[in-house]
């Protein structure tokens, strides 16, 4: 739905910030509250409340979905990951999916979530629609959390240009009492508590009317029954999923490798570039000296002070320069990469140049200038 | 509607970007910012500016990339019938275009769309637009009035009933305006839009103005860069068809962000030359952001400003960027010491804020700086990836085509517009042009035409003029006593052969400080000095930059500048002392070798810019034309210019005493003037065309009424993605020098051709594209070719083939220089000689 369309005729009563972002910010916060894993949209249109919780860090998987898919393919591309995203994988993994189906049927994709949201969609839903849609949201996918917000009718009288609905496709919109008594009903049934707030204060002096749009925070009272619920149910697949989106992560060995092969061999750079200088310091250019001493502190400022002990020490051999696998450990980027050494050593097995009882990076300087 | 973030007046600070950013966003930032077509992959919305048929890129300002409606030729009669040259044997060629197919009777239909009552937000045009997706089909592009449709409607007028959300009626009347034929400039710009979206479809990532796929990078760890292949595309109408034009690209990333870079940049030089430093770094690079998918140019850092700095909301509130990037993105910035970056934008429109701020850890790096191009390790172990040798290239390009053909939503799109590819590349003949023979000293050289090389075949040959050096300085560290004195002993072997009578020099020990330089320079160099020789032990710019300066401008004498580290390899000492001594002597204005040049009383004039992108205050044009027949003489001046300036004011004036010089030199003016002029910009043609052009025309009839030489001004471009490949024992190779093409792959409304005139080691050659914009020459293309390629064998500091005419290359060595290291015109008394060399 467009939210552009509802904001443009509360000339009267105007939301700052526009109700759509006290809307989104609501389900964030609720997000930040309850830092839920799994996160899915009903009737995410154009993406918009999933492009925000993206940033989201606890969210691991999001999935949306919609009975229209051009709306979603239109913006769906803001659901990518960016190119920064590969070049600094992040420790969390992301998984973005938007399926194409009606909230009357049931997929399996859709099981297994921690937070459901519907976000100004039971309005738009028919009659036989609406019927099913407790059954599939609470009794099938029967999410720890479910926030359903919709149109309070009682506030309409505030928004003057407003005949009937808010919107030409709103099949209905209820007053604070009809839409309590069905989430009171729907909680009941399926067994979640359910609280109710809103966003959008009336103006003063007309409380009474309450929030322009509400909400039902619904909290299921039983703790999953567990995977045996899942499966006795029917697994045929009706979505069509139109857009799937896996973030690089550093939980994939593939990226760990990488960015582990990345960090030691350029730790090890450090090192032996800062070996170098330290043998050329003994060289008779005073600019040289004078210069480069005091930037090595910095430099081991940044890097974090590094305990380096006896046997840890890099050395120069011939042509080639060791730099021990342990000193570059002790360096806290690769440290926390790896978190053990055992793992270090795996991750970069035939892929970086090591001495030949594999305790020491070897570069070979014959050829430098 | 639709929180109009617009950037507003900032109270201290710039504003962060992509506040418009986000999903749904509206902020006018964006909008204007970048075009329509990727906002929506969907319904294609082409940006108002489309009433005079431009499209743009994606940060690209320019509005005509490919330089379309530019139709030179039609003014060129002896061109007409034919533009094509028959000299030289017939090699097969393939190469990296694609036709593009369309069903028959393809056309692109457009619409005016207009609203009553009037509706002013265009997202609610396209919406109630699109209530009628079954009268106006899926396939559709509009930009809120211009609509494009792959389809004829029944009616020219079609009308059309929508209601708004609040229930208003609203008339939309749908007129048909054009039939657009496939080869109209607004088709192939419509063209160039779906294939880019083919590319987005594909889930590549948009950087800058290609596409690279993220899923499978090269890592070099040891300098932490990354590598994207990618690709470019551009689709145009070429001589007989309208083709894909597709390209491996490379995107070299970095792995560390900008405030990684600073740290380290920290370490190297210290706190005392830290800022200058970083701005010598950093200053314009691209960077991504961690948070949304554009890039930026750095183009200035805060340091007086740090992410805890605030800026004005458009709601009037104040927010510090750590505020603001936590509640946007969730993004918690560690350093809270660290500066703002600034980038401006390029485009204003409306109250749109002249820059926006970024935070240094919140940027990636993209490309390379200056000083990891010269990084020679490096850059070896980054050409091992991007050098792809021919056969390799088009393996490349067939899997980006492959994966075109394979996905079916790809191919979905371009059915629905009717449109498709051929998935093998064009094949044709081009045409080897016989070899250039290499006069020196009354002696003919032929040479291997495969290597493009004669250093071997004229070493220890006389020059066709030698100076001498009776008088010149040699100055050097003490450190470097010894390799001062090896390079004179080396001096002494290698010159005498060469016929370079030489003496000893003043050997001038110095400190090694900038100062001690100036002060010997100032009291030794006299008038009668040949040339200044000075060994440096470092390659300090600083240095370097006063020596020229000096030497170039207050006292004008040739000067020879070589790092110690040059000279220290027993192993090469000869080989450099060799090429020291050649280059010395061009530059005291020697002349080295020779080819025929079969035109007479011909001057060649090369042109070349330098954009000063740090400061991008100064643009240097380089101005080379040649003083004698041979053409082994030249006469070089630059124009200096500050930013608003136009640059053809100052070429004109060098053109007037070339003419001068060249007369003076040959007793008469030459009847024949050609004008290779390199460094116009994609879109620039136009601009060059009939404002440059008409310039040079003014300036001769200045010189005198009854003097009316021909002129030929041929435009220049190296970087041009066109690749041609030699279909050769069932293999692809590099085509040989001398390589000519002017048919299938050129456009036809240019008096075009190609020569691939150098060799390369390793990749693939780069063609050089040659576009003769102006010509009453008369000549045949055969022989404006045959000049062309001649003029490639004339550049005295390499003893080969080169990518482009001498006079090019000599202009931009030039520019070069006066923009790097002397930023104002030299000595006008240096000017008969290649001092820059």
């Amino acid at each position: 739905m467009d939210k552009s369309l509802q904001e443009e005729f509360t000339q009267i009563v105007k939301f700052e910030p526009p109700l759509y972002k006290q809307r989104y910010q609501f389900v964030k916060d609720l997000v930040e509250k309850y830092k839920p894993k799994k996160v899915a949209d009903l009737g995410c249109a154009d993406c918009s409340l999933l492009w925000m919780l993206k940033f989201c860090s606890c969210i691991e998987v999001l999935a949306g979905l919609d009975i229209c898919a051009n709306v979603m393919k239109e913006k769906m591309h803001t659901l990518s990951p960016l190119p920064v995203d590969y070049l600094q994988p992040s420790e969390r993994s992301l998984t973005v999916t938007l399926h194409h189906g009606s909230v009357a049927h049931k997929d399996p994709c859709m099981l297994g979530f921690d937070l459901v949201t519907c976000i100004e969609l039971i309005e738009h839903l028919e009659e036989s629609e609406l019927e099913k849609f407790p059954e599939v949201v609470f009794g099938f996918m029967a999410p720890s959390i479910v926030v359903i917000s919709t149109p309070n009718s009682e506030f309409n009288s505030l928004l003057p240009r407003v005949m009937l609905y808010r919107h030409p496709d709103h099949k209905f919109e209820w007053s604070q009492a009809q839409f309590q008594s069905w989430a009171l009903e729907t909680a009941r049934c399926y067994d979640y508590s359910v609280e109710f707030t809103g966003v959008g204060h009336p103006p003063t002096g007309m409380e009474k009317v309450g929030f322009c749009t509400q909400i039902g925070v619904f909290i299921r009272k039983n703790p999953r029954t567990g995977e045996s619920v899942q499966s006795e149910k029917p697994m045929e697949a009706v979505y069509k999923t139109v857009f799937k989106a896996v973030y690089p992560s550093l939980k994939d060995e593939k990226y760990l490798q990488n960015a582990v092969i990345n960090e030691v061999i350029f730790t090890a750079q450090i090192i032996k570039h800062r070996l170098m200088s330290k043998r050329e310091e003994y060289d008779d250019d005073p600019e040289r000296k004078s210069k480069f001493q005091p930037s090595m502190d910095c430099f081991s400022d940044y890097l974090g002070k590094l305990v380096v002990e006896k046997n840890m020490e890099p050395f120069v051999s011939g042509n080639e320069v060791y730099i021990p696998l342990t000193t570059i450990f002790s360096f806290p980027k690769v440290n926390r990469l790896c978190g053990t050494f055992e793992k270090l050593c795996k991750l970069i097995a035939g892929k970086v140049t090591l001495s030949s009882d594999g305790s020491a990076v070897v570069f070979n300087i014959e050829h430098e200038d | 509607p639709q929180h109009p973030q617009q950037l507003q007046q900032l109270q201290q600070l710039h504003v962060p970007p992509a506040l418009a950013e986000e999903p749904g966003g509206y902020g006018r930032l964006r909008s204007c910012e970048t075009p329509m077509q990727e906002r929506r992959p969907e319904g294609l919305q082409v940006s108002s500016g489309l009433q005079d048929l431009s499209l743009r890129d994606r940060g690209g300002r320019r509005r005509d990339f490919h330089d379309l409606g530019v139709n030179t030729r039609q003014a060129m009669v002896h061109v007409q019938e034919s533009k094509t040259g028959i000299s030289g044997k017939i090699i097969k060629l393939t190469t990296n275009h694609f036709r593009l197919t369309s069903r028959p009777q393809w056309a692109l239909y457009q619409y005016h769309v207009g609203y009553s009552p009037e509706m002013e937000a265009r997202r609610l045009r396209s919406a109630l637009l699109f209530q009628h997706e079954e009268t106006i089909g899926k396939t559709h592009a509009f930009d809120g009035s211009i609509l494009f449709l792959p389809k004829k409607l029944e009616n020219k007028v079609t009308e059309l009933f929508s209601r708004t959300r609040n229930g208003e009626d609203v008339k939309i009347t749908v007129t048909l305006t054009n039939e657009l034929p496939p080869t109209s400039p607004t088709c192939l710009q419509f063209y160039n839009i779906i294939f880019r979206r083919l590319l987005k479809m594909l889930n590549l990532q948009q950087i800058g103005r290609n596409y690279y796929n993220p899923s499978d990078p090269v890592s070099i760890p040891n300098h932490r860069l990354m590598v994207w292949l990618g690709f470019t595309s551009s689709i145009l109408q070429y001589e007989e068809n309208i083709m894909l034009c597709a390209d491996v690209s490379h995107k070299v990333l970095r792995g560390e962000t900008v405030l990684d870079t600073m740290h380290s940049l920290h370490s190297q030089v210290g706190e005392e030359r830290f800022r200058d430093t970083c701005a010598k770094e950093l200053i314009g690079l691209i960077v991504l952001t961690k948070y949304n998918n554009r890039t930026y140019r750095i183009d200035d850092i805060d340091w007086d400003n740090n992410p805890k700095s605030t800026f004005r909301k458009s709601d009037g509130t104040e927010m510090s960027f750590v505020e603001y990037y936590k509640k946007q993105y969730n993004i918690e910035i560690s350093d809270w010491m660290q500066p703002v970056l600034i980038s401006q934008m390029k485009r204003k429109r409306g109250n749109i804020q002249g820059s926006v701020a970024l935070i240094p850890e919140l940027c990636s790096l993209t490309g390379l700086t200056d000083k990891m191009r010269n990084d020679f390790n490096m850059m070896k172990d980054l050409a091992i990836h991007t050098r792809l040798p021919p056969e390799q290239r088009q393996r490349e390009l067939g899997r980006l085509l492959n994966y075109i053909q394979k996905d079916d939503n790809v191919q979905k799109e371009l059915r629905n517009w009717g449109l498709s590819f051929d998935y093998k590349s064009v094949s044709f003949t081009g045409r080897v042009v016989q070899g250039e023979k290499i006069f020196q000293s009354g002696t003919m050289f032929d040479y291997n035409p495969q290597f493009a090389d004669w250093t071997k075949e004229t070493r220890g040959v006389p020059l066709i003029r030698s100076v001498p050096m009776d008088s010149w300085l040699l100055i050097y560290t003490r450190r470097n006593y010894d390799v001062a004195n090896t390079l004179l002993q080396s001096l002494f072997k290698v010159t005498p052969s060469m016929g370079i009578r030489m003496n000893r020099p003043n050997m001038i020990e110095v400190d090694d400080r900038t100062e001690a330089y100036l002060r010997v320079l100032q009291q030794r160099v006299t008038p009668d000095i040949n040339i200044v020789f000075c060994i440096l032990s470092s390659s300090r710019k600083d240095k370097y930059d006063a020596i020229k300066k000096y030497l170039c401008t207050d006292c004008p004498i040739p000067s020879q500048c070589v790092l110690a580290r040059t000279l220290s390899k027993p192993q090469t000492i000869m080989t450099v002392a060799t090429k020291i001594a050649l280059q010395m002597n061009c530059k005291m204005g020697g002349e080295l070798w020779s080819v025929e040049i079969p035109l007479k009383q011909v001057m060649i004039v090369g042109i070349d810019c330098y954009h000063d992108t740090i400061s991008g205050k100064q643009s240097i044009a380089g101005f080379v034309a040649s003083l004698n027949q041979t053409v082994t003489r030249w006469f070089s001046r630059c124009v200096v210019q500050s930013r608003g300036q136009e640059l053809v004011d100052g070429i004109k004036a060098c053109l007037q005493t070339a003419l001068r010089n060249w007369s003076k030199w040959n007793k008469c003016l030459p009847s024949r003037i050609f004008v290779y002029r390199d460094g116009v910009g994609d879109g620039q043609l136009n601009t060059l065309v009939n404002y440059e052009v008409p310039q040079f025309l003014d300036c001769l009839k200045s010189i005198g009424t009854d003097y009316s030489p021909r002129l030929t001004v041929i435009v220049v471009k190296k970087r041009v993605g066109a690749r041609f490949f030699a279909e050769i024992g069932g293999g692809l190779k590099n085509p040989p020098p001398g390589t000519v093409v002017d048919t299938v792959v050129t456009r036809p409304e240019w008096y075009d051709f190609f020569i691939v005139s150098q060799t390369v080691k390793n990749g693939c050659v780069a063609p050089t594209h040659y576009n003769v914009v102006y010509d009453t020459s008369q000549l045949k293309p055969d022989h404006v070719q045959r000049l062309t390629y001649k003029l490639c064998h004339m550049y005295y500091n390499w003893s080969g083939i080169i990518r482009v005419p001498a006079p090019c290359q000599y202009a931009h060595k030039l520019a070069f220089l006066v923009g790097q290291s002397i930023h104002r015109e030299p000595n006008l008394m240096l000017s008969d000689r290649l001092y820059y060399l």
